[in-house]
C-alpha cells in the first residue's frame, strides 16, 4: 500500500483507548492530523518520543490539530500508557492486527510482539497524506520542529483566512 | 445549520425547550440530536444564577477540559453518552454537562469545581462520540466540544 506524500490513508476502523470504535476520518474531524504508528507500550524508544509528543500537546490543543497513535496495545493496556504520559490524545488500539498487514506497516524483527514499526504521517482533513515518516531507527522519526512545519503547511492550504481577511 | 443548540436548567430540572423558565445555555447541538438514550443521567455543573459565569479563556476553564480529555473520558468509558460545556455567549462559560448511563462516577466530575454539580435523570440526550484531543478550543465559538471550521 502506498502510504507517501499525495496518496490517501486508509480510513482506519479501530477500538480506541476506551474500547469505543471509532474511524480516523471522524478523529481529524476537519482538521490537520498528526498519524504515528508505534510498537508498544514496553518499548523504550516508544515511551521517550510519546512523552516528547505529549509535551507539544500543548500547541495542538490550541492550532486545531490533531493527534492519534495506534499500536496493537489493548485499549485497556493503551488507557493505563496514556494516562502515565499524561497524553490528551486518542489511541487506537490494533489488536487484532486487521490493519497492520494491510498497511505494511509490521515490525519483521520483533517476533515476539508482533507490533507496528514506528512511522509517522502527517494529514490533512480528508486524510491525504502530507509528509511520511520511517521510524525504524529513532532518527528518523520526526522531530516536533518538523511536525510542526507539516501543521503549519497543511493549515495554511486547508484555511482560507490563513491570509489576515480584511478589516 | 447553526453549532449550537438551547439547554434550559432551573436549578433542578432540563429541558430541550429554550422557552421553559430557567436558565438557557448554549450546548454543543450533536447532544440533543437523535436517537436519544432513555434513563440517562445528567451532570449538570451549572447554577441558574445568571451571574455564574467565567470567561472561556480563564485558566481554570482551560484545564478543566483538559482534565476532562486526560481522564475524566476515560474513566467514564463506555457508560459516557455526551459532554458538552455550556455557553452564554462568544466568550463566556456558564458551566457544562455530562451525561452517562449511571451516576456512580459523577462525584469525580472535573466540571465540579468550577459550578456545583446537580444530578438529574433525564431522556433527551443523544450518544455523541467523545472529542479525540488534544484540541480544548472552539470552533468559531460553539460550545466546546462541537463545531468544526467549515470546508
Amino acid at each position: 500500500m502506498d502510504l507517501g506524500p499525495g496518496s490517501s490513508f486508509p480510513d482506519l476502523d479501530l477500538p480506541d483507548h476506551t474500547g469505543r470504535q471509532r474511524r480516523l476520518s471522524e478523529l481529524a474531524g476537519g482538521d490537520p492530523l498528526c498519524l504515528l504508528t508505534s510498537r508498544g507500550w514496553w518499548c523504550p524508544k516508544e515511551q521517550r518520543y510519546l512523552r516528547e509528543v505529549a509535551r507539544v500537546q500543548d500547541e495542538f490543543e490550541v492550532a486545531y490539530a490533531r493527534i492519534v497513535v495506534v499500536s496493537i496495545d489493548p485499549p485497556e493496556v493503551q488507557a493505563a500508557f496514556r494516562a502515565g504520559l499524561g497524553a490528551r490524545f486518542t489511541f487506537l488500539s490494533d489488536a487484532e492486527r486487521r490493519w497492520l498487514p494491510r498497511l505494511g506497516l509490521a515490525e519483521s524483527t520483533d517476533t515476539l510482539h508482533d507490533p507496528y514499526r514506528p512511522a509517522g504521517f502527517t494529514l490533512f482533513p480528508d486524510l491525504a497524506v502530507h509528509r511520511a515518516y520511517n521510524g525504524y531507527w529513532f532518527w528518523g522519526r520526526a522531530t516536533m520542529e518538523e511536525l510542526r512545519q507539516d501543521m503549519r503547511a497543511i493549515t495554511r492550504q486547508i484555511r482560507s483566512d490563513w491570509e489576515v481577511p480584511a478589516g | 445549520m447553526r453549532p449550537f443548540a438551547y439547554l434550559v436548567f432551573d436549578g433542578e430540572r432540563l429541558t430541550a425547550d429554550a422557552h421553559a423558565p430557567g436558565r438557557r445555555f448554549r450546548v454543543d447541538e450533536r447532544c440533543l440530536g437523535k436517537p436519544r438514550a432513555a434513563g440517562a443521567y445528567a451532570h449538570v455543573c451549572a447554577l441558574p444564577d445568571r451571574d455564574a459565569a467565567l470567561r472561556f479563556d480563564e485558566p481554570e476553564v482551560q484545564q478543566v477540559r483538559r482534565d476532562a480529555l486526560q481522564h475524566w473520558i476515560p474513566l467514564l468509558g463506555a457508560d459516557l453518552v455526551c459532554l458538552s460545556t455550556f455557553v452564554l455567549d462568544a466568550s463566556r462559560y456558564g458551566g457544562a454537562v455530562t451525561v452517562a448511563r449511571r451516576p456512580d462516577r459523577f462525584a469525580d466530575d472535573p466540571f465540579a469545581r468550577l459550578f456545583p454539580g446537580t444530578v438529574v435523570e433525564t431522556g433527551i440526550f443523544a450518544e455523541v462520540p467523545p472529542p479525540p484531543g488534544p484540541v480544548i478550543e472552539r470552533y468559531a465559538g460553539a460550545p466546546w466540544p462541537g463545531g468544526r471550521f467549515a470546508g
